[in-house]
């Protein structure tokens, strides 16, 4: 495949990147799509996609609003829960370009869930589910990502309806919930995960796990067959985003998870874990226009799962499933992860996110639900005080089910700005 | 070897055309909410080349009723036979990286079809948020103001509000607009920028947001369509 040549030269880019240290933190909370209206400072509520458990609550996956306002009475409480019928292995949740929806996939029988978030944004109300993913996109199964697009989400599945295996591939489906097209992975990095876009330099990710065969098979009972362990992804696409052409596979062996690109305008960068080979990835733009991916640190034998990234690009979270444990990387140097931090979170840590003003973590605790050991499952909350991350509270969702991906919301209405942002950067152009 | 490119900043430009325009409207209204951003882009690439990929149907828009400086007309037949580029905005808008965006995006536009040779072919359309205020004179304003060529830009607003809605509606375009505490229109409308390219025969061909909307990319993507071969082409599949 052809890579493409840049003619901006990586050194430019590094003195632009300094200067750029004038310019205030332009992120959001923090992960999220390019396309996507980002709450710029305190979050009001957190919605949390979980999984329904057999004899919890009514059995049944459900969208869960935690309170996260301080000085609330219901602080760090679950106010508001949305089941949905049945359970479909409630995994990940995007919303759309508006904000106004909320799409939430099941990895089991690939039901999609969409939930209005703008009309009361403490109660999410489910006003559309899809049960026809996997026709309408010729057999993609397992919806993993959503990630918003204009007027439309941009979906990466995990596996085929037609083996199992992980050979899958993207789709797209407008906002009014009708599909619009599937993109295969190209045959020589069939596998599926994770997909992100850098709309500046039109570049877009997609990372690689595993097919339903394995992601619903009894995690002890997996670890034993070695041929299944040997049925994971070990690479990470670059795409040309607009073209929906792939142009470069990287070789990251290991099962590359989360991507997370830089946030900051001018650091063509990326990072990524594997969650089978414990490794801290860098994927960085080269001189020669190339894309190339290096080792910046090992997480041990812990199983990294889920990664979040500060707004100034300084600091990579990295929450580890095995030992529960929540470490910091310093990223200042992006070439080199040097911990800087570790919290036990306990079992089974899984989910992080970072606000955007980058004082609060938040953290879950289930992965697949066959993977999971018994709870108790919860979401806790952190912030950074005088350099350490303290506890702020517990959210014990033993009651309600398995919590999983975090999305943030506001009770306040949409409306862009940035010019102050675009004046400083003008400025120092 | 497709090389990248480092384009001037349209927002850069966008704030000195806010600057040099001056108030945007005898309508004082408050400013707004800063709970969100957007973003913050520079776009350093060289878009593919036109052809070379695909732009699957996203949605189909039927024909709406709008007025033309108080002429009335419907949609389709502003754009038929043509690729029409539709934005929603409305003159009162301040907000850096929504309307003033938008519509220096549109100026760029129209430079470029005339250059490119295609005005025979493509219409700009931008639609008022705001049918209440903005009147034919303040639509005229404001045109002049973005220094549109009216036979190639056409602004327009809807007959009343409920038309307004379905237009809305039709396109996937949020509006919500803003009270202040004690319940009053502020005047303001809270909305995510979207540009919409329309194909000869009213599919939504690709949606442009804040981040990326590079007048070369529309470009590109109006010549992709126009030289689509073949009724298929030029006539996507219905969307299931």
């Amino acid at each position: 495949m052809n890579a493409r040549r840049f003619r901006l030269p990586l050194t430019a880019a590094l003195m632009t990147l300094s200067l750029l240290g004038l310019s205030p933190a332009v992120a959001d909370e923090t992960c999220q799509s390019p396309f996507l209206p980002k709450v710029t400072g305190q979050e009001d509520y957190v919605y949390v996609w979980t999984l329904g458990v057999t004899g919890v609550a009514d059995g049944n996956d459900s969208l869960v609003t935690v309170d996260v306002r301080p000085g609330s009475p219901t602080y760090g409480r679950v106010i508001h829960r949305a089941p949905v019928r049945g359970r479909h292995e409630a995994h990940h949740a995007g919303f759309t370009d508006d904000r106004r929806q909320l799409w939430a996939g099941g990895l089991d029988d690939s039901y999609i869930f969409v939930f209005d978030v703008a009309s009361n944004p403490a109660k999410p109300r489910l006003v559309k589910t899809i049960t026809s993913f996997v026709k309408d996109t010729g057999g993609l199964v397992g919806p993993h990502t959503f990630y918003a697009l204009p007027g439309r989400t941009l979906i990466s599945a995990l596996s085929n309806a037609t083996d199992g295996s992980g050979r899958t591939g993207l789709a797209e489906y407008g906002n009014d919930g009708k599909f619009i097209r599937t993109i295969w992975m190209p045959k020589e990095a069939p596998y599926g995960y994770d997909v992100r876009v850098n709309v500046n330099l039109n570049r877009m990710l997609t990372s690689s796990f595993a097919g339903k065969k394995n992601y619903m098979r009894p995690f002890g009972e997996l670890t034993k067959d070695s041929e299944a362990m040997k049925a994971f992804g070990d690479s990470v696409i670059v795409w040309d985003f607009h073209a929906r052409k792939p142009l470069q596979i990287l070789r990251v062996p290991g099962a590359p998870l989360e991507l997370r690109w830089a946030l900051q305008p001018n650091h063509h960068y990326a990072f990524t874990a594997t969650a089978l080979t414990h490794q801290l990835v860098l994927i960085y733009l080269k001189e020669d226009g190339t894309w190339a991916t290096k080792t910046i640190a090992d997480i041990g034998e812990n199983i990294p799962v889920d990664i979040s990234l500060a707004p100034d690009d300084s600091k990579v979270y990295v929450n580890s499933f095995m030992d529960g444990t929540l470490r910091v990387y310093d990223v200042s140097n992006p070439f080199e992860g040097k911990l800087i931090e570790q919290v036990k979170l306990g079992e089974m840590a899984n989910m992080v996110s970072e606000s955007w003003d980058g004082k609060r973590i938040y953290a879950t605790n289930s992965l697949l639900s066959q993977w999971d050991k018994p709870g108790p499952y919860w979401l806790k909350a952190y912030a950074w005080e005088g350099g350490k991350l303290v506890p702020k509270f517990t959210t014990d969702f033993t009651a309600v089910g398995r919590a999983h991906i975090m999305n943030f919301g506001t009770a306040a209405p949409i409306v862009a700005r940035g010019a102050n942002q675009i004046a400083q950067r003008t400025r120092v152009r | 070897m497709t090389r990248l490119r480092r384009w001037r900043p349209l927002s850069s430009l966008v704030l000195l055309a806010a600057l040099a325009a001056g108030p945007t409207s005898a309508h004082e209204r408050p400013p707004a909410e800063e709970v969100y951003i957007q973003g913050d882009f520079t776009p350093r690439f060289t878009p593919p080349a036109p052809g070379t990929y695909e732009l699957p149907a996203i949605t189909r828009v039927g024909s709406f009723p709008v007025l033309e400086r108080g002429r009335a007309l419907r949609t389709q037949a502003l754009l038929a036979g043509k690729i029409g580029v539709v934005s929603f905005i409305y003159t009162a808008c301040s907000e850096t990286l929504g309307c003033p965006l938008a519509s220096e995006a549109m100026r760029r536009i129209q430079h470029q079809v005339a250059h490119e040779g295609l005005r025979e072919r493509v219409v700009l359309l931008s639609v008022t948020f705001d049918d209440v205020l903005d009147r034919a004179s303040e639509l005229d304003a404001y045109a002049q103001r973005w220094g549109a060529d009216r036979s190639l830009w056409h602004f327009v607003r809807a007959p009343s509000e409920q038309s307004l809605e379905a237009m809305l509606a039709g396109f996937g375009q949020d509006r919500t607009k803003l009270y202040d505490a004690h319940g009053r229109f502020t005047g303001r409308y809270r909305h995510t920028l979207k540009v919409f390219l329309v194909d000869q025969r009213g599919a939504v061909r690709n949606i442009y947001s804040t981040g990326f909307l590079v007048p070369q990319v529309v470009i590109n993507d109006i010549k992709t369509v126009l030289n689509e071969r073949g009724p298929d082409r030029l006539s996507p599949e219905e969307p299931r």
